[in-house]
């Protein structure tokens, strides 16, 4: 039983996790962050498995964990405030040709991010955007500027 | 259409270039961010916790007694890990030898709570009564010491008593962390 409770906590621990360590666009996962998310995944496995390694183990960590993921996406669904709790809010990064620093900055987000972003969309300079937006599943939407 | 729920349609929120709808919450978030310092101040405070210590297996977690009669000094983990080994060392005073033998108690706390898996050197013998288990070693001379390899199967906080048999029972408390 106790697996099942290690398990949940471990799954809970990884949200807030990286939910902590930050957002990040995506596209742009660069291999530190692949290390980041293989590294946070392998520890937290040990914990969570530690000497139980039967079938049965596996089998009930696996369920108790599907039955705590579905929990949270009906409280998410539910509830706009767990929603922005577990997902954050959508952030604007530029506007009006405009950089938010202090965005950028909390969101550890330097300008060459946006700037691959830009390139990716096929738009030729920054002064091509009239807005960036961070979304909560980490992507960011550049809106053209209108000409 | 019958039957099929509907609901009107609302703006989000934050509006940029007057034209997009975000639904930006910048009050949230300043608060998240303030909540996310606070978690990376008390993950340092926990790092720095860890490296003294006082989660085990370090310097805050070693500790050393000596039972009052001096006949056996006791180095240990006042703080263990569970599944996680450890050694618990008895060295035994000069005057604890009798007829040429080294005899220890230890309360059945060691092997049960605290997980002993092997003692080094083997005892000569094993009895068990009173609670616990008195082992007999042959006694060649000084320095003499027995090793406990400890593997605690899970978390608390457990009592184990040791000594030489007719002599001063030592107490001890040991935590052991998930």
């Amino acid at each position: 039983m106790a697996s099942v409770f290690r398990a949940i906590f471990g799954y809970l621990f990884l949200i807030l996790m990286v939910r902590v360590v930050g957002r990040r666009p995506g596209k742009q996962i660069t291999p530190f962050e692949f290390i980041l998310i293989f590294f946070l995944g392998g520890l937290t496995l040990t914990g969570i498995v530690g000497d139980e390694v039967s079938l049965t183990s596996a089998f009930c960590q696996i369920v108790a964990i599907a039955c705590c993921h579905y929990g949270i996406v009906w409280l998410r669904t539910k509830s706009p405030r767990t929603a922005r709790l577990f997902d954050g809010t959508p952030l604007v990064l530029l506007e009006q040709g405009q950089w938010r620093t202090r965005t950028m900055e909390q969101m550890r987000m330097q300008e060459s991010d946006l700037m691959a972003m830009v390139r990716d969309q096929g738009m030729k300079t920054i002064g091509d955007v009239g807005a960036a937006v961070l979304e909560r599943n980490g992507e960011i939407s550049l809106i053209e500027k209108e000409k | 259409m019958p039957g099929v729920e509907t609901k009107p349609v609302e703006d989000l929120g934050h509006r940029v270039d007057d034209a997009i709808s975000v639904g930006e919450d910048l009050e949230f978030q300043e608060r998240w961010w303030k909540f996310e310092n606070a978690v990376w101040m008390f993950f340092a405070l926990l790092l720095v916790l860890d490296l003294l210590g006082v989660f085990g297996r370090g310097w805050a977690a070693k500790s050393e007694a000596s039972s009052g009669d001096g006949a056996v000094q006791l180095k240990y983990e006042r703080i263990e890990r569970t599944m996680t080994p450890s050694e618990m060392q008895v060295s035994f005073g000069p005057g604890a030898a009798v007829d040429g033998k080294y005899k220890l108690y230890v309360s059945g706390s060691v092997v049960q709570e605290l997980g002993n898996q092997r003692i080094a050197p083997q005892p000569e013998t094993s009895a068990v009564g009173e609670g616990g288990i008195t082992y007999t070693f042959p006694a060649l001379g000084q320095p003499a010491v027995v090793s406990f390899s400890l593997e605690p199967a899970s978390p608390g906080v457990y009592h184990f008593s040791l000594g030489v048999p007719g002599g001063t029972m030592m107490t001890r408390r040991v935590v052991v962390v998930p």
